[in-house]
This record gives C-alpha cells, structure tokens and sequence, in this order.
C-alpha cells in the first residue's frame, strides 16, 4: 500500500462521491442549494480535480484545477489525513472563499463521512441503507481504476486485462462502467452498450452484504444474485483489484 | 423439445456447503473457477459415473467432456482397472513400506515413455511440476525458471501470479515469462542471463483457459531443446493434462523431442489418485539428493490401478481412439453450428480440443449461453477450458451431442431475435 495510490483513491474515488451525495441525500441538498462556487483539489504526485456548485448540484471534475477556491496540499499523505478527518490545514488561494471551506464543504465532508462508516443501527434506514450502498459501490469501483493505475501490483494485474468495457450494476439501478485500454483503467457511471463482461448484482441488498463483506461472490453466484458472463478473464482480475480496495480503504 | 435439466438437490447441498466449505465447492470443480457460466445452468454435485457419463445428484445424466478434467480417460469405472484396484484394497493400501507395485509401476513407465530413465510417483499434478522445477535447480545449481505466459503448472505459490490473494512478490520473483510460440524470447533471456536458468517448463502445446489453444509452430520444440542443450538449462514437460491423449509413449515424444523431465498426473491411473515423473539418466542424481515425499504417495492401490490403465491403454491405442473420436465429434460440431449460421472455432489437438463461437468476439456471451443451454439438456461441456475425450464415449453419445447442440443453437437464437437470418 503506498501514499500516492491512497492518496488517488481518496482524490478520485472518495471525494467524488460528493457529486452523488447531492444527489442523493435531501440535507446536502439543501446544504448546496445557493451556492455558486467552485473548489479544486491540488495534491503532488497525484493530481488535480474540482468540485463545482452550480444550480443545486454539485459535479466533480478530474484533472481540473481552475476554480474560485484552491487548495494545495505540501503531499499526498497531508491530503490523506484531511480526508482520514485529522485536522490538517491546506495552503489555499482566495481568502474570499474560506467561508466555503469552513462551513459548506466542512458539512458535506461530515455529511459524507456520515454515509461511508455505517453503524448497524443506521443501516436499518433503508434511505440511509441505499445511499450507503450506492455510495461503497462507486467508492470501490472508482478506488479499483486508481489502483490498478497506480499500485506497483494493482498496474501488473490491469496489464493482464484485454481491453474493453466491463458492465457493473444493478439491473435497473445502479451502473458503472469500467474501461480499460491498453492497462489503463478508467471508471464513468452509467452502462455500456458494448460490454466485453458483465458484473451484475441481483439488488442493493445483495450488493451491500458483498462489498462489505458480510457474503461471497460465490454464495451469490450459487443462489443467482451473482451473475458474471462475457470475457471472465477481465472479471478474474477484476476481482483481484477489487481485494485491493478493502486493503488501502480498510 | 429435450427436457431441461432441474438442479433442485445440487443447489441445496451448495447452499449446505458453503457453510462449511470455503467458497462451497473451490478449486476448479467449483463455481470459483469460471468455468460454469451462467452456474445455474450447471450442476454442482456429482452422485455415480460409468463409462462416458455422470450422474449428478438430482439423478440428471451427462455425456461428460470434462473427464474429471482430464483423469478419465477408459471411461468411468473402467472393469479392468476397477479389478486391479479393488483385488490390491484387499491386500493393503497405505502400508508401513511399499509394494512390490512401485516397482512394477515405475518399470512400466520406464517402458512406455520414450523419455523415461526412471520414474517418481506422488498424489497431484503439482507435486510433480513442483519436484522438477526442484530437481532442475538441483541440477544447475542456478534458480531462475522460464515459463511461457498463460501457464498452468499448479497451484504452489511459484506457479500463480503477483496479485493473486495470498501470493507475494518474492514467490514469483526468479521467474520470466515468454510467449508460445517464440523460442528467439528464450533464446534473448538466456543472452540477459548468462548461466542464471535452471529451466524451461512448458505444457507440450498451448492449453490456456479462456483462448484458443495454439500447437507448437514447425521447428519449435527442435529450437527450445536447442537453446536447452546448448545453454544448460533442464527442459521440463509438463504432461500433466496431455499425457497419454497424445502419444502414449509422451507428448515430448510426440512433437518430436525428448524433455529432460516429464510430469504426468490426470489419466495415468484413470482417475485412481497418482502422479508421476520421469526423467533420464542426467537428473537421476539430482532426484535422489531431494528430500521430497507425502504419506500417500507410495499407496499401493492407485499404483495397481495405474499398471492395469496403462496396459489397457497400450492395449487399446487410447490416443488414437479419442483422437479420432475427438475428429468426428467437432467436426460434426463445427457443421451443426454452420447450419445455424454461427462459427464454431475449434483449436488445440481433437482429443482435448478448445471451442468458442466466433460470432460473438469479444465478449464470448453468446458461447456461454450456448454451453449454458447443451449443459441444460444434458450434455457436459465447459464455457473456456479445453475439453477432454474418453474411450468409452460412442458413436450415439456423439449424435446425441449433436442434437442437443442443434437445440441449444436454436434456443441462442431465440434469446437474440437480433442475430436471426433474414
């Protein structure tokens, strides 16, 4: 496990997922519903991307580093800790837009926070159950693409995968599509009208229990709420990348 | 319209298994190995065998292309060999010292394989892959490997990949990796490593899960025992999946060379649970400096069934049987499949041949559902490894192979009203 890669997690996978969280969850809804700003992420050796607030909607941008507010931090592990919840304090730009950082993005970085550690006793919230799981599924997949990316191992095992797109999801529900072109690894919501292989779970439920451990691919696959078909080649290390998740987010 | 398979009891016993068994059914007889696609196509318990079929534990009946993947080779329960081991379960199995049988085993191999100065036994494939990458280093005294990409020499930690759970960098690390087929790859790493490799380990031709198998190129075993002899690396087949559905006397033999080393396993003892490995005189002493040995491995009931498989086999041509029925079945297959506008690409050698539908490059779905739907109607293949032919299979099986594949091909198209003919 190494810094940078972590660091590209909680860049790319973690923190994205407040685009989903408005969307999803009726108090950061109304937490972003007047603001009209944009934030970028500027981390060494690891990246840039921004969140930008909008009409009531907030989209998260890779590779982006305009914004009003920017914020730097001196190493991937300083933008580690901020995203662990340690009290660090990055090196920003616009002293206009501090309040943002102090209390907009503060509530929606506990807002998040809130929804990715679960207690059994708020998981029997089924709208909390559901946006826990929608939110753990694209952490794991978006996090899966970073370290097959960036991980010394991680790269070895996205070397191994033919190129193509690999449908994840929920019939009906939840997609992700997972790109990979010559070892590079990309993830975008939404299906695939050409999938090379298919990751489909039966429902929400079945896909909770899995990603957080608590069932088995193969229990699933034996009682049909497991279903893979197309290149398993891709899903074989796929599912190795995926072990890796639990690893670096654990 | 054939009666579609019902797999109520299997489900049942793989729900009760994977209480108490890790992943239910592991390995590659389980779901875990992506061999069975969709699973609820395939059944997951077995209750009997005989001859070319199995039975599974709801009482459904197959014509059997995995052969155990690869062990059965006769058929099931083959009466001679079931004679031989059931007189020698009488006498003894696992006994304090060994039996007369060792003796008689490994002079049988002695005899039939060309390549064979002696003979090793122990329980699994892997025992011999692993023992004469042992002996190679033993050997040279060098402790680099050169295994050609797509490998399947076991599961011991040097044989699997960086990556998968449990492995680390450092049971990998004194490997290289070359393609099939590209003996300048060996020649170029011998070039980096001057009197670094102790071996070459390679399956006689290209067997991988998932494509399609590839035989050896003209010239190319010639050119690997070449750059072997001139270099000082130990040439080591492993027979484990081939063996004897080529060439009885050893596929090395067979393409034309002789290995230093040979691993058999899988139809040696037509599914009685025994391995062996034979090798010349130049890594006799090598084998004998090693300390390697298990409790069953001098066990004397598979080494009787092993004697009366080998003759059997001797006695019958088994490879020339099963690779010609291996011929008629695909290419009847490959016919049925044209009838119904789709391209059934068959590779590898016909006793042990690979199959996908070409038609649906690159994502293979069309070929599992097909699988799906014969596996459904009683006939047992699986979706991405190589498929294995047994004596015993006869010429009706073969038709009703082919039926059922008719069916299964017409219930494809049902399910993608968007592939059919105009």
């Amino acid at each position: 496990m190494d810094n940078v890669t972590k660091a590209k997690i909680n860049l790319f996978a973690v923190l994205r997922n407040i685009q989903d969280l408005c969307e999803l969850d009726d108090v950061s809804k109304d937490i972003i519903k007047d603001e009209k700003t944009s934030v970028s992420f500027n981390v060494p050796d690891v990246g840039t991307a921004s969140l930008i607030f909008k009409d009531g909607k907030c989209t998260f941008v890779p590779d982006q580093s305009k914004a009003q507010l920017k914020l730097w931090f001196n190493s991937p592990e300083h933008f580690n800790k901020l995203i662990d919840g340690e009290k660090t304090i990055p090196m920003f730009i616009n002293i206009f837009k501090v309040g943002f950082l102090l209390n907009t993005f503060t509530k929606l970085a506990d807002r998040l926070s809130y929804f990715l550690k679960p207690t059994e006793e708020l998981l029997k919230d089924r709208k909390y159950f559901e946006i826990n799981t929608i939110l753990t599924a694209y952490t794991a997949f978006f996090a899966m693409c970073q370290i097959g990316n960036s991980d010394e191992v991680g790269k070895i095992v996205a070397s191994r995968i033919v190129d193509g797109d690999i449908a994840c999801g929920i019939p009906g529900g939840i997609q992700v599509t997972i790109n990979v072109t010559n070892g590079v690894m990309s993830a975008r919501l939404g299906g695939s009208e050409n999938p090379r292989a298919v990751m489909e779970f039966a429902d929400l439920d079945f896909a909770h229990d899995l990603l957080n451990g608590k069932t088995s691919s193969y229990k699933g696959l034996g009682e049909g709420k497991f279903l893979i078909k197309g290149k398993l080649s891709m899903l074989d290390q796929v599912s190795k990348l995926l072990t890796m998740v639990g690893h670096y987010l654990m | 319209m054939m009666k579609l398979n019902d797999y109520t009891k299997s489900n049942e016993l793989f729900r009760r298994a994977l209480k108490v068994v890790p992943a239910g059914v592991y390995g590659h007889l389980g779901p875990a190995s992506g061999c069975a696609v969709p699973i609820s196509a395939f059944p997951l318990f077995a209750e009997k065998a005989q001859g070319a079929y199995f039975w599974d534990a709801d009482g459904n009946r197959f014509v059997d292309y995995m052969c155990a993947y690869g062990p059965n080779i006769l058929g099931y329960n083959d009466p001679d060999v079931e004679a031989a081991a059931i007189a020698q379960i009488k006498k003894g199995d696992c006994m304090t010292l060994p039996t007369e049988l060792l003796v008689d085993f490994a002079e049988l191999m002695v005899d039939t394989i060309a390549m064979a100065d002696w003979a090793f036994f122990a329980k699994n494939g892997g025992d011999v892959t692993q023992f004469a990458t042992m002996i190679a280093k033993a050997k040279t005294n060098r402790k680099k490997l050169v295994l050609v990409k797509g490998f399947y020499h076991g599961v011991a930690p040097w044989c699997q990949h960086i990556g998968y759970s449990g492995i680390i960098k450092e049971d990998v690390m004194n490997n290289f990796y070359i393609d099939w087929n590209a003996p300048e790859q060996l020649e170029q790493l011998v070039k980096e490593h001057p009197g670094e490799i102790a071996a070459f380990i390679s399956t006689p031709y290209y067997h991988p899960t998932m494509v399609d198998n590839a035989l050896p190129a003209p010239g190319y075993w010639e050119k690997i025992r070449k750059i072997c002899d001139d270099n000082g690396i130990v040439l080591i087949i492993d027979d484990v999946r081939c063996g004897f559905r080529l060439n009885l006397k050893g596929s090395d033999y067979h393409y034309g060379i002789k290995a230093d080393i040979s691993c058999f396993c899988k139809a040696l003892a037509n599914g009685y649970n025994v391995s062996a490995l034979c090798g010349t005189n130049e890594m006799r002493g090598a084998a004998e400096d090693i300390m390697y040995t298990g409790s069953y491995w001098l066990s004397a009931v598979p080494f009787a069934a092993a004697i009366a498989a080998i003759k059997k086999m001797k006695e019958i041509d088994v490879a020339k049987v099963v690779t010609e029925k291996g011929k008629k079945l695909t290419e009847g297959l490959v016919k049925v499949a044209k009838s119904h506008d789709f391209d059934l690409i068959v590779t590898g050698e016909p006793s042990m041949w690979y199959m996908r539908l070409g038609n649906d490059y690159p994502s293979t779905i069309l070929h599992q559902e097909w699988v799906a739907e014969c596996v459904k109607r009683g006939v047992f293949f699986t979706n991405h490894h190589n498929l294995f032919i047994n004596a015993a299979l006869s010429d009706e099986d073969i038709q009703f192979t082919w039926d059922v594949a008719d069916e299964a091909y017409k219930a494809v198209r049902r399910m993608h009203p968007e592939l059919n003919r105009n």
